[in-house]
């Protein structure tokens, strides 16, 4: 009974993480794109920005993703 | 994975990593031995629109070390994007990419701080660099060491991921299926070194910049006097 359980944790630790940083991606490639089409001049810089941001967003998944694997590898 | 090569990993990666070294010096080789053309060929092409990028980032970052940060961070981005890209080869052993390991990632990490603050030492002297670790706090070296997880593990958990998911689909759907994962595997290989290159730079332009906050506000000082004048009235006029 207490491995279903156990099962779950990696499930139940990702994915809410998951859910708030695709809103959190929405709003950085909104913001970047629509910048991108007023400004196509500064297109570039608008897009190394996005990406940097979006990689701080992705690293607070990724720690989770790394927690849930431990868990995992615990079972 | 089967139970000998998870067995074995650690000298894959080592293996991997000195196959990249191998292709990226037998690359170097190949484009530097014969003489830049007017009209530039592909491999010219490539190779120019590849430094260019890195010189034009470090003549941001500080125009008189463009000789030293340049290679450091085009070496640090050709590698890691070579081993990420180790994934594509259809050999058994080979197409491990190194960086799917946390240890080769960790690697990778602390090479870009231990080079951050070597760099920083020779703008701003051993003392300046070592005062850099622990200033204005000391427990500013624990966030160095939050930069080094966050860096090892961003890239860890991309290729890893991508890497782990390639083998539980090629279980269950042997054809056709990972050919598609694969192809969207290639997006993460060429972001992540590049995402890995701007966080350095950003760190090491936090590293080597902080004497020169003086200059900077005296030119701000010069610009703002002609800039007000000429923005303020248009706007009242248009209000009123």
């Amino acid at each position: 009974m207490q491995a279903i359980f156990l099962v779950f944790i990696p499930t139940l630790t990702i994915v809410p993480v998951a859910i708030a940083a695709a809103f959190a991606m929405r709003k950085i490639s909104h913001a970047a794109i629509e910048g991108m089409t007023r400004q196509p001049e500064i297109a570039p810089q608008l897009f190394t920005a996005m990406l940097v941001a979006m990689a701080l967003v992705e690293a607070l998944v990724i720690y989770c993703l790394v927690i849930a694997l431990m868990v995992a590898a615990k079972i | 994975m089967s139970e000998a090569v998870r067995h074995l990993m650690p000298y894959i990666v080592i293996f991997n990593f000195a196959l990249v070294a191998l292709v990226l010096i037998t690359l170097a080789f190949v484009t530097t031995r014969r003489k830049p053309a007017e009209v530039p060929d592909t491999i010219q092409n490539v190779a120019e629109y590849v430094l260019e990028w890195f010189v034009r980032q470090a003549r941001e970052m500080r125009p008189d070390g463009v000789t030293v940060i340049a290679p450091f961070l085009a070496s640090l981005f050709l590698f890691i994007l070579f081993s990420n890209l180790l994934s594509v080869m259809s050999f058994p052993i080979i197409n491990i990419p190194p960086t799917s390991y946390y240890s080769g990632t960790l690697t990778l990490a602390l090479i870009a701080m231990v080079g951050i603050t070597f760099i920083s030492a020779r703008f701003k002297g051993v003392s300046g660099a070592i005062k850099h670790l622990f200033w204005p706090n000391p427990l500013q070296i624990i966030s160095q060491i939050g930069d080094v997880l966050s860096l090892s593990l961003r890239l860890f958990g991309n290729i890893g991921g991508e890497f782990m998911v390639v083998l539980l689909v090629a279980k269950t759907a042997p054809y056709g299926i990972p050919l598609i994962i694969h192809a969207l595997g290639l997006i993460p290989a060429f972001i992540q070194p590049t995402v890995f290159t701007l966080l350095t730079a950003n760190f090491l332009a936090e590293a080597i910049h902080i004497e020169e906050k003086r200059p900077r506000k005296e030119i701000r000082q010069e610009v703002t006097p002609v800039e007000l004048p000429s923005s303020e009235p248009v706007r009242k006029g248009k209000l009123t």
